[in-house]
């Protein structure tokens, strides 16, 4: 015990220790990996997604319970330690020693909230707390609000006579369309502006527990995606020519998470073979209403050509008519493979073209492997049974969009490289014969005139 | 480390914490008596650290302790932290600030919209009557605008008010005319705007 309980103490203070809000990411593409990165990283996760998992447990009362048997009799002696209501400096040491929880917040708060609890004093609630300055600001706000309330009914009945207006009457059909979607715009800005100034709205959001049905929580979570995490994701798919190598152009709209198992890939990270070997999960946020269709593409665009001394591009992985919503976010690739294979005929299959592990030639250059997720037409489904017969080499991203009808709502990649477990992934993958090749540069003889001579010596 | 003598130091004159039992405690008439502080440095006005001695004397009064922690600071004040929901009350107050301003700016410009409308009104009713106190149409008006001294097909009868009231004559008597318009360091990119029409 002696010696664990030093350790737990560590994991404690690792857990304290402030993150940036990026979770684990340099400015540079290196990553930082501490042991507290993961959760704080599935928090980030959360706060965006709004779906109703619980966060990780803390590991009060769980590990507690179950190291119970090894805590030594002094310490049982101690007590309960609410991390919210320790204030002096044994209890807090106690707290983190026995129990391997840090206490929460300042001691200052922690004192109130035991005195106030030891009063027995009933607990305000947010909006009642009795400042002056705060009660006449919510006046101020609720009035605002419903302010926008009316105008939004107005609005409402304005679109509303608008769209049984005649055309002629309105002038002409297009201009007709173009006054309703511009209502329809100003409507949806007024239903934002209603809900914006709510210090609850913001409370919620902040903590993760926002509705991704509503339209200020979507609101709030496109804002914040675009604040950091979009740019990054546009600077790595520009800065590894993901833009024009794959698709002349992309406008990102759906945040995408790649994560193999339970490691999250950043943005075009390396990913050992051995962990990429095995297929994906995504999680895919999308800030629009509404339940759409999407295909995801996994493409492979530097396959080395050495004949004709370029590169070409594999396709690893396709899979179609994958519902998501803002709500519905998580694509388990795994269990979806499952279900296929309890699939009785092959139209019902969602995956058209199976998992093929990364690889890469010793000495060759890094693969890029781009994963895109490409939303159907009208919510069509396409015919899986026809992508099937897609050829992976030579896969081209653009034609197949063409092809299908498919509008790219994002994209995200990591990179693979020859590693000590690549030989073995390639063959259990079937490329055995691939193993043993290896690229080498080609010696570039020196002109005769630039050789080093006896006189330059 | 030692603080650079520069820097004002708020140290109690002795290591235990006599003086402040002195002057802030209520336990003046304690039994036990007050140690009385010897002065250990008659040269100096700040104390010397003195080694720390853990004992009953040195145990302080926690209000001395907050005046303390109140006024012996770092150079860098440490940063001002709120509370999650301090925080969110000063959100709510700024936001309705915010509001409260913009919706008085607004209320302010349309004022002056209002004013400003209600001012060409007036010019154009008297622009358009003749002498008789009547209506003519505009066509029959004369210049308006840049040009408020051209008259109409019907000469002088019509407009007579208007002209005399655009008349610019000795309003800057008193005052520099360069106060005519607001002050700026260069002119406008395009000194005038000639496709300005009402």
């Amino acid at each position: 015990m002696a010696s664990m309980a030093p350790l737990r103490q560590f994991s404690a203070c690792l857990r304290c220790v402030r993150q940036p809000a990026t979770g684990a990411f340099a400015a540079n593409g290196t990553t930082i990996r501490l042991l507290s990165t993961t959760p704080a990283v599935r928090e980030e996760l959360q706060t965006e997604k709004g779906t109703s998992t619980p966060p990780p447990p803390p590991p009060t009362p769980a590990s507690a319970q179950g190291e119970s048997r090894d805590i030594p009799e002094y310490m049982k002696k101690w007590g309960r330690l609410d991390p919210n209501r320790v204030e002096d400096k044994r209890a807090e040491r106690r707290l983190i020693r026995r129990d391997g929880v840090l206490p929460i917040g300042s001691r200052r708060r922690r004192a109130a909230i035991r005195r106030s609890a030891m009063r027995k004093t009933d607990e305000i609630p947010f909006e009642q707390l009795p400042y002056q300055c705060f009660q006449e600001a919510r006046k101020i706000l609720l009035e605002d609000r419903q302010e926008k309330l009316k105008q939004i009914e107005t609005q409402k009945l304005r679109l509303k006579n608008l769209m049984a207006q005649d055309p002629a009457v309105s002038g002409g059909e297009r201009a007709k369309e173009a006054r309703i979607k511009s209502m329809k715009e100003h409507l949806n800005e007024l239903i934002i502006l209603a809900d914006i100034n709510d210090p609850i709205v913001k409370k919620k959001f902040e903590d993760g527990q926002g509705d991704m049905n509503k339209p200020i929580y979507r609101y709030l979570a496109d804002r914040k995606w675009r604040q950091y995490k979009r740019p990054l994701l546009e600077q790595r798919l520009t800065q590894m020519n993901i833009v024009p190598d794959f698709l002349p152009a992309l406008d990102t709209v759906v945040d995408i998470e790649l994560a193999f198992g339970r490691k999250v890939i950043q943005p075009g990270d390396f990913v050992d073979s051995s962990v990429s070997e095995k297929m994906p999960r995504l999680r895919v946020q999308s800030f629009e209403q509404g339940e759409k269709l999407v295909s995801v593409v996994v493409v492979d665009g530097d396959v080395p050509v050495p004949e004709k001394d370029g590169f070409t591009y594999r396709c690893h992985f396709i899979a179609s008519n994958i519902p998501i919503s803002p709500t519905q976010t998580s694509i388990p690739f795994t269990m979806i493979g499952h279900r296929d294979s309890k699939a009785t005929t092959p139209a019902e299959k969602q995956i058209a073209l199976p998992w093929l592990p990364p690889w890469a030639h010793k000495g060759a250059p890094y693969h890029r492997l781009a994963v895109f997720v490409l939303e159907q037409k009208d919510g069509h489904k396409l015919d899986v049974t026809e992508i099937m017969n897609t050829k992976r080499d030579g896969f081209r991203l653009r034609s197949f969009i063409d092809k299908q009808q498919l509008k790219p709502l994002g994209a995200t990649l990591f990179r693979t490289q020859w590693d000590d477990s690549m030989a073995e992934v390639m063959r259990r993958a079937g490329f055995g014969d691939q193993v043993d090749v290896e690229f080498k540069h080609k010696r570039v003889e020196p002109l005769p005139y630039k050789r080093r001579t006896e006189r330059m010596r | 480390m030692r603080p650079p003598l520069w820097r004002p130091v708020f140290r109690p004159l002795n290591p235990s914490s006599c003086c402040s039992r002195n002057l802030l405690s209520p336990r003046i008439h304690s039994p036990r008596k007050p140690v009385v502080a010897p002065c250990t440095s008659p040269f100096s006005t700040t104390a010397r650290l003195g080694k720390r001695s853990k004992g009953k004397a040195n145990a302080a009064d926690p209000r001395v302790t907050a005046i303390r922690y109140h006024l012996q600071h770092p150079l860098t004040p440490r940063p001002l932290h709120f509370s999650r929901t301090r925080y969110l009350r000063h959100w709510t107050i700024h936001r309705a600030w915010m509001l409260f301003l913009r919706k008085r700016r607004r209320a302010e410009e349309l004022e002056l919209e209002r004013q400003y409308e209600s001012m060409r009104a007036a010019c154009e009713h008297l622009r358009l009557m003749d002498d008789n106190g009547m209506t003519v149409p505009p066509a029959e008006a004369g210049g308006q605008g840049a040009d408020p001294g051209t008259l109409g097909p019907r000469g002088k009868e019509v407009g007579r008010l208007y002209r005399g009231a655009m008349r610019k004559v000795g309003i800057w008597g008193s005052v520099p005319v360069e106060y005519a318009r607001a002050q700026v360091d260069f002119p406008s990119r395009e000194g005038w705007n000639h496709g300005w029409t009402r």
